[in-house]
């Protein structure tokens, strides 16, 4: 079984739900990506980036104080040690130069917490593109730093002033000024959500995360793990560390999600409280009311704030492949802290909801062999944990 | 044939063309919308095409988005819209059409929503972000209830694609005047005008032409080459802005008359 199929289609997930004046851009989108995936020089290139310029591979990295505090074997793939700090650039890197490939002359994205507007605007800036970041005005609020780090890199923050002022609007935006200017602009989509092709293309630049980390656990432990967690807000980093465990059924995939501030309140947990649904082209889990209008949603990782997933994330769940949990804000904090003290790793608050995750594992079973995505480093969070403790 | 193929016939016949308004249902408010609605049925526009509001639209500028926002808080929805279309369908005297994004009517179900639609006598339905190729099921289903199914023509659609889309369409095709999104434009007529031309050796099927249009010279050079023209933000601004006035039902008659009259 190839996933997704030809028409973008993971089990019933997936699909091309776009107005028409996109379907000859995805088309040609589509066809690019089929032609340059078989270019060596193109694969070389994002090798040679990935090395050179990012900092692949990435350690996979025994947390040994770690693993004594939960009593179970964890492993951090080491992704925040990445150039700005982030999985972000895996996928940037290599759409940019999908964009270089395609001629365009202008790159476009959209950004919630800014993390991959700053991944964005960096390979804009590298490869020589004139690049607009849409953000929301709330998270333009929330998030100075990073607004500041994509103008310092040459981009225009274009604020965002529809709807609910975030990162789903944001996405809307950037869809608006695609729709507009198709013919010279590259949509330069940051997860493993929107329309066919790009849960594909983004899974795919991604997936050096996974196949380091197997390679890499292999060599140090001599067998594969038993358990791949990461955290999902869109499920790029997460799809990245699982798909190429994909047929490895032994290896258990545990993904989590933002709890906000509970259950019954609002969180961002897509796939543990959403329902089926269609947002930004495709059909997967979706936080929606009963007349299918998209709720507002909160995490206090501002990565994981928003209300979809990737359509790979549905299809796995629903075949069992995956198991999707929650952690809430507070809990993530206790993440942040927990891998700050024991490992003088201060992670993003993203990767937090994992980390604190691993405490469940090791209710589950002791000594399990866990591989855990540290997605990204929390320097840009600690402005929002300070205000937490205070 | 479509019902609304039929009725643009019989639009040939009189010698007219079609002017059509959109208006998003709950907007400003949900009794001011119905009394719309009513009032442009008594204006002799050709066809209403009703929103159904989606919290995300994203083919929409900024006046429609800001409409769809406003109708929601005002607590529209798939079931207030059929309870008001019910009310109203029977006392109007053209079709109407319900266009909207995918979600709310996969969410309501495809079937159930297309059933409530022809059981109080929506003519037909569109839907933005359904291109053909994800559209099987919603075309099976209205074919059974014989309702138009309204499919969208851009100009950066291919030949090949614009055959398909034909096929698939029943009552018209909405020609997409620009590559963009809805709000006032400047558009050039001529290049619209040939691009209909090929769509017509395609299928001599009716073709409505909508987004940007905000001026009554625009309506006149493009109704030359086709059955009908959509006018939406430029009313939906209007409204937006004069709603709050005492006269507004008195004034809101001569706007829209300007552009067709």
């Amino acid at each position: 079984m190839k996933l997704p199929d030809k028409k973008g289609y993971f089990g019933e997930f997936g699909g091309k739900f776009v107005p028409e004046t996109l379907c000859w851009c995805l088309k040609e989108l589509e066809n690019a990506y089929f032609r340059v995936k078989k270019d060596k020089r193109f694969v070389k290139e994002i090798d040679f980036y990935l090395r050179e310029y990012a900092g692949r591979p990435t350690p996979l990295y025994f947390a040994k104080r770690l693993s004594k505090y939960l009593g179970i074997k964890v492993y951090l793939k080491r992704e925040d040690l990445l150039h700005t700090g982030a999985h972000k650039i895996n996928n940037t890197l290599g759409q940019v130069l999908l964009a270089k490939y395609m001629d365009k002359r202008r790159i476009i994205a959209e950004t919630g917490a800014g993390q991959h507007g700053v991944a964005t605007a960096t390979v804009a800036t590298l490869f020589g593109f004139k690049c607009d970041i849409y953000m929301g005005e709330e998270d333009i609020k929330r998030q100075k730093m990073n607004v500041f780090r994509m103008k310092t890199l040459g981009a225009r923050v274009c604020p965002v002033r529809s709807g609910s002022k975030t990162l789903k609007d944001a996405c809307n935006e950037a869809i608006r000024d695609w729709v507009t200017n198709v013919k010279d602009t590259y949509y330069l989509l940051g997860s493993v959500v929107g329309p066919h092709p790009y849960p594909l293309i983004v899974r795919d630049f991604q997936s050096v995360i996974g196949r380091e980390a197997k390679y890499q656990i292999l060599k140090k432990e001599g067998r594969l793990p038993d358990y791949l967690v990461a955290c999902v807000g869109g499920g790029s980093n997460a799809i990245g560390l699982f798909h190429p465990f994909f047929k490895d059924k032994k290896v258990k995939f545990i993904g989590v999600e933002a709890g906000g501030l509970g259950l019954s309140s609002f969180n961002a947990a897509s796939l543990v409280k959403g329902s089926i649904g269609i947002l930004h082209g495709a059909k997967s889990f979706v936080l929606q009311d009963k007349f299918g209008q998209i709720e507002n949603t909160h995490s206090v990782a501002p990565g994981l704030d928003y209300p979809r997933v990737g359509p790979e994330h549905a299809f796995y769940k629903k075949i069992g492949r995956a198991m999707y949990a929650t952690v809430n804000d507070n809990q993530a904090l206790e993440g942040f802290k927990l891998l700050s003290e024991l490992e003088g790793i201060i992670p993003a608050l993203e990767p937090a909801h994992a980390i604190y995750y691993l405490k469940e594992i090791a209710k589950r079973k002791k000594n399990s062999l866990v591989i855990l995505c540290l997605s990204g480093r929390g320097d840009k969070d600690l402005e929002i944990v300070r205000k937490w403790g205070s | 044939m479509g019902k609304l193929e039929v009725y643009f016939d019989k639009l040939r016949e009189a010698n007219k063309k079609a002017f059509i308004v959109y208006v998003p249902f709950g907007f400003p408010t949900i009794k001011l919308s119905e009394k719309i609605i009513q009032l442009l049925s008594t204006l002799k526009v050709a066809l209403i095409e009703i929103g159904l509001p989606f919290s995300d639209p994203l083919a929409d500028g900024p006046i429609i988005e800001k409409a769809t926002q406003m109708a929601l808080k005002e607590g529209a929805t798939t079931e207030t819209l059929f309870t008001s279309l019910k009310k109203l369908i029977p006392g109007l005297t053209i079709p109407v059409v319900i266009l909207s994004y995918y979600n709310p009517i996969y969410v309501f179900g495809v079937k159930k929503f297309l059933r409530r639609c022809r059981e109080i006598g929506v003519a037909g339905v569109m839907i933005v972000d359904l291109p053909v190729e994800e559209a099987t099921l919603y075309i099976k289903e209205a074919r059974k209830l014989d309702l138009d199914t309204v499919f969208f023509v851009t100009p950066t659609t291919e030949e090949k694609r614009a055959e398909k889309i034909m096929k698939a369409s029943r009552g018209f095709v909405y020609y997409v005047s620009v590559t963009g999104i809805t709000g006032p434009k400047n558009l050039s007529p001529a290049k619209i005008l040939t691009n209909i031309r090929s769509l017509k050796k395609i299928r001599n099927i009716p073709v409505c032409v909508g987004f940007g249009i905000h001026r009554k010279n625009q309506v006149r050079e493009i109704l030359k080459g086709c059955e009908g023209i959509i006018v939406g933000s430029a009313i939906v601004n209007y409204i937006a802005k004069y709603s709050k006035d005492k006269n507004f039902f008195k004034k809101l008659p001569s706007y829209i008359k300007r552009f067709y009259v």
